[in-house]
């Protein structure tokens, strides 16, 4: 029943009290009642009412005891009083009741102390309890494990969360003992430990140690001993604290992992020098016993293995059985499947997995694998797979580690593999510098020399310094004039694209070269010209071949020309030649064949016998005319050259022309009588002057003077034909050497004649290293002047003919 | 009547004494001037032409003349006697031609052939 649940409730808390306190007034009325009726003495109820007294004296209620006395009191004297004894009762009465009062009083005291004694004894024990409910609160409230052993390991409390670290129930702790829990490789540390707490040569003891879980798995704590101070016995117990530090473990380890990782990768130059360090680390850190890398093939259908490590103590060999670099498929056990999701798993048992791929790995021992892809640019190039002898539970954080770890490795590959190229696209670079037939120079931006390879020194003959400080400056001013005459921008202006100019340069040794520059510059990242690299080619063979080329096609350009020309010539020659020659045959023809046909007059057969006669004689001399002509201009009509007196030659010519009897001019001679020997082929000079002389006749048909004149000018001697008669047309007189080129136009049109007597005559005087040349005004004649070459020895005008 | 138009005066002479045994009167000039300024003036029936004449050339002439009289007959009569010569003159308007040197019975026929045509 519950308190207060109403009035009848209260009234039913209050009668005890109530009972007690009127049972002993109850008694002492009974025993006065009885002592009335029987009337007996005092001296025979008095113990009753001490016995009441004492009862009451017992309760420890004061108040109660003073009332319940007085009422005795009262009760023993109202007993004297009544039997009316004598005054010795009285005093009986007096005697017993201060007897009861002491008695009463004492009693009460007695009772007090002892029940405040018991009430301080149970308070006492009251509070320990609280304290100890506290402390196991505490104990089992501890976020860490907590215990108390003996010195001995052997355990007399641990709280649950120890038992839960150890993955065993309390009472499997308490049995087992600290040392038994700790694994085998820190047991015996742990036990020195309790060793020294135990004589007491330390306090507390700390340290990091691994414990073994019911599973066999390892648990790593921190684990503090230490000894609680008991003066009493002569072994301490010891508090024994442990965290689980796995976590932090983990973590710790990760991030060493990942250190390491970093480590490995910024050190070493290639993957395959790095692997092995990488897996290694890999292993150590994460504590696993053995780890490979397997690479996707080229042709991205199987994965191989490529590198593999395990620790000394593991028995891995079967993994590097040569018979496993058999190539794994895509979804093939654990590494063939995180090779196709790309997504990094693990297996904590392999035991419990009936994967084929895992035979291999069950063989070597091993039971507990994860696997992460390797990757770069998005793209699975490789796995990395860690197995364990022990099973291992894998975390999800220490797979995205692992995950993060392969795009970090996938990153290095990639950097690697690129740095590696860049290292042999370096190379190859240097060695074509170095090697190269060709000179090249490194320039910086403000065209100073940085560096020249061996060709371009042997090209100038110069060394690095000379080429520096005096031949690469020279070079620069004359690769702008040239870039500046072909309209080009300097060398350093801006960004060249490969233009080439040739320049003339002096080498250390003297000897000249043509070099042939040729510029692009290396742009930095900004785009802007950071150096120039100039090729410089010995182009001096080929730039004189060129020369010589052009010259040699320029001679056969122009001979090409000229034997075009000779061939219209030719052909224009051949159609004069036969009009001439048609024209001459007209009348021969013609006239013959009315001579034949007869029936002519004597006259008539002798007129035309004329013109026959004066036709054929005109062919004739053609044909003589242009042998002479073809002799002379292919060089196959050589001159006899010996002393020729002019003057003579001048007068014999002049006679003869003179002895004609058709001739109406008149000669006139005006010779120098002191002009030298000349030297010349005096037939060929009696040609000249006949020539000249029968032209000057026959244009002038009216009559006229004819003069010849010699006269001595300076290392020559110049002729004179000079005649009054009808004069060249000025747009005729620059065409009257050429062949066939006769003036025949108003009355010089009937004169007769080859056309090529004056050709004659200018290829004549030509052939004696003389000069020809007219000079006329059509109605007042014409002057043809001539010039032949003094003999050597005659070459003074004072010596005379014939002297 | 001819005219025979020929610098050279072996030609015209065998021409007229030919033609005119033949029965033809003969007109003789010098130059192509002259020949277009007797063709013009005297009509003839057939002109023979040389090519190679001072001055006016005889295809100027002949270009005139036909310009003038279109129905005159003209013979080129030419020493130029190259294969493509012949083609050249009848396209500059020959009526015909005779290369020199000649059998003086071409001569006479080509002068009959182009005066009886337009006489007849």
């Amino acid at each position: 029943m519950l308190p207060g649940r109403g009035p009848s409730g209260v009234v039913m808390f209050r009668r005890p009290g109530l009972v007690r306190r009127a049972t002993p007034y109850a008694a002492i009325a009974a025993v006065l009642a009885i002592a009335l009726a029987t009337g007996a003495s005092s001296l025979v109820v008095f113990p009753l009412f001490a016995i009441v007294v004492l009862s009451v004296a017992l309760f420890d209620d004061r108040p109660q005891l003073f009332a319940v006395g007085a009422a005795s009191a009262l009760a023993i004297l109202v007993i004297s009083v009544a039997q009316l004894g004598p005054t010795s009762n009285l005093a009986t009465a007096v005697f017993e009741v201060t007897v009861l009062g002491v008695v009463g009083a004492s009693v009460q005291e007695v009772v007090r102390h002892a029940r405040e004694a018991e009430g301080s004894a149970e308070k006492k024990v009251g509070e320990l309890e609280s304290i100890d409910h506290r402390l196991r609160l505490t104990l089992e409230a501890a976020t860490i494990g907590l215990g108390v052993a003996m010195a001995d390991g052997r355990w007399v409390e641990v709280n649950q969360r120890l038992a839960a670290m150890l993955g065993r129930s309390r009472e499997d702790v308490m049995q087992a003992g600290l040392l038994d829990v700790m694994a085998d490789t820190d047991r015996g540390i742990v036990g020195d430990a309790l060793g020294k707490l135990a004589r007491r040569e330390i306090v507390r003891w700390e340290s990091e140690v691994e414990q073994s879980a019911r599973d066999g798995r390892r648990i790593p704590v921190a684990l503090a001993l230490a000894a609680i101070s008991d003066s009493g016995s002569s072994e301490p117990l010891i508090l024994v604290q442990e965290a689980d530090i796995s976590a932090r473990k983990r973590l710790d380890a990760m991030r060493d992992t990942v250190v390491a990782v970093r480590q490995v990768i910024v050190t070493a130059n290639s993957w395959d020098q790095a692997a092995p360090a990488l897996l290694a680390s890999l292993c150590t850190h994460l504590d696993w016993d053995a780890a490979q890398y397997w690479t996707v093939e080229g042709d991205r259908h199987a994965l191989k293995l490529r590198s593999s490590w395990h620790t000394e103590a593991s028995n891995v060999d079967g993994l590097d059985d040569p018979a496993r670099n058999l190539s794994i498929e895509a979804g093939g056990g654990l590494v063939g499947r995180v090779w196709q999701s790309g997504v990094a798993a693990a297996m904590d048992d392999l035991a419990a997995n009936d994967f084929e791929q895992a035979s291999a790995e069950r063989r070597a021992g091993l039971r507990a694998a994860v696997a992460f892809p390797v990757v770069s640019a998005g793209a699975t190039i490789g796995l990395v797979e860690l197995l364990a002898r022990g099973v291992k539970h894998t975390e999800n954080d220490l797979l995205s580690m692992l995950s993060t770890t392969g795009v970090e490795i996938g990153q290095f590959i990639q950097r690697a593999e690129t740095e590696q190229a860049l290292r042999r696209s370096e190379a190859d670079h240097r060695a074509i510098y170095e090697h190269s037939p060709i000179g090249i120079a490194r320039v910086t931006s403000e065209g100073e020399l940085l560096e020249g390879n061996r060709a371009l020194l042997h090209m100038l003959e110069h060394d690095l310094d000379a080429m520096r400080s005096q031949a690469w400056p020279d070079l620069l001013r004359a690769y702008d004039q040239a870039a500046g005459r072909a309209r080009l921008a300097p060398l350093l202006a801006g960004i060249t694209d490969q233009r080439s100019v040739q320049v003339r340069a002096a080498t250390g040794g003297g000897r000249w070269l043509w070099l042939q520059l040729t510029a692009t510059s290396i742009p930095d990242a900004t785009g802007r010209p950071e150096h120039v690299l100039v090729m410089v080619e010995d182009v001096t063979t080929v730039r004189e071949t060129q020369d010589r080329l052009a010259e040699a096609l320029d001679s056969q350009r122009s001979a090409n020309a000229t034997l075009e020309k000779l061939d219209r010539t030719k052909t224009e020659f051949l159609s004069i030649v036969s009009h001439e020659f048609r024209t001459a045959l007209t009348g021969i023809q013609g006239f013959s064949e009315l001579i034949r046909d007869g029936g002519l007059e004597a006259d008539e057969v002798r007129a035309y016998g004329g013109y026959i006669f004066n036709d054929a004689d005109r062919v004739n001399r053609l044909i003589g005319d242009m042998l002479d002509l073809d002799r002379m201009e292919s060089g196959r009509m050589s001159i006899r050259v010996t002393d020729v007196d002019i003057n003579e030659v001048m007068s014999d010519v002049m006679t003869r022309a003179g002895s004609s009897s058709a001739v109406v001019v008149e000669f006139k001679a005006d010779l120098d009588p002191r002009l030298p020997i000349v030297a010349g082929d005096r037939d060929r000079l009696v040609q000249v002057l006949s020539n000249l002389v029968n032209n000057a006749v026959k244009y002038s048909p009216d009559g006229g003077t004819v003069t010849l004149s010699t006269r001595a000018e300076g290392a020559f001697a110049l002729m004179s034909v000079t005649d009054t008669g009808l004069g060249i047309p000025p747009d005729e007189i620059g065409h009257v050497f050429e062949r066939f080129r006769r003036v025949r136009s108003g009355a010089a049109q009937s004169i007769p004649g080859t056309g090529l007597g004056l050709t004659i005559v200018k290829q004549i005087v030509e052939m004696h290293g003389g000069k020809i040349w007219v000079e006329s005004a059509v109605g007042h004649g014409s002057a043809f002047h001539f010039t032949i070459p003094l003999a050597k020895e005659h070459a003074t005008p004072l010596q005379r003919r014939h002297a | 009547m001819v005219l025979v138009a020929d610098d050279n005066e072996v030609a015209q002479r065998l021409c007229r004494r030919v033609l005119e045994k033949a029965g033809y009167s003969v007109l003789i000039a010098s130059d192509g001037l002259q020949a277009v300024d007797l063709a013009l003036a005297q009509n003839p029936n057939v002109i023979l032409m040389d090519v190679a004449m001072p001055g006016m050339d005889g295809l100027e002439a002949m270009r005139r003349i036909k310009a003038e009289r279109p129905e005159m007959r003209i013979v080129i009569a030419s020493a130029h006697s190259m294969a493509s010569d012949r083609e050249r003159f009848l396209a500059a308007g020959a009526d015909d031609v005779l290369s020199k040197p000649f059998r003086l019975g071409d001569l006479i026929d080509v002068v009959q052939k182009l005066t009886a045509k337009p006489s007849a």
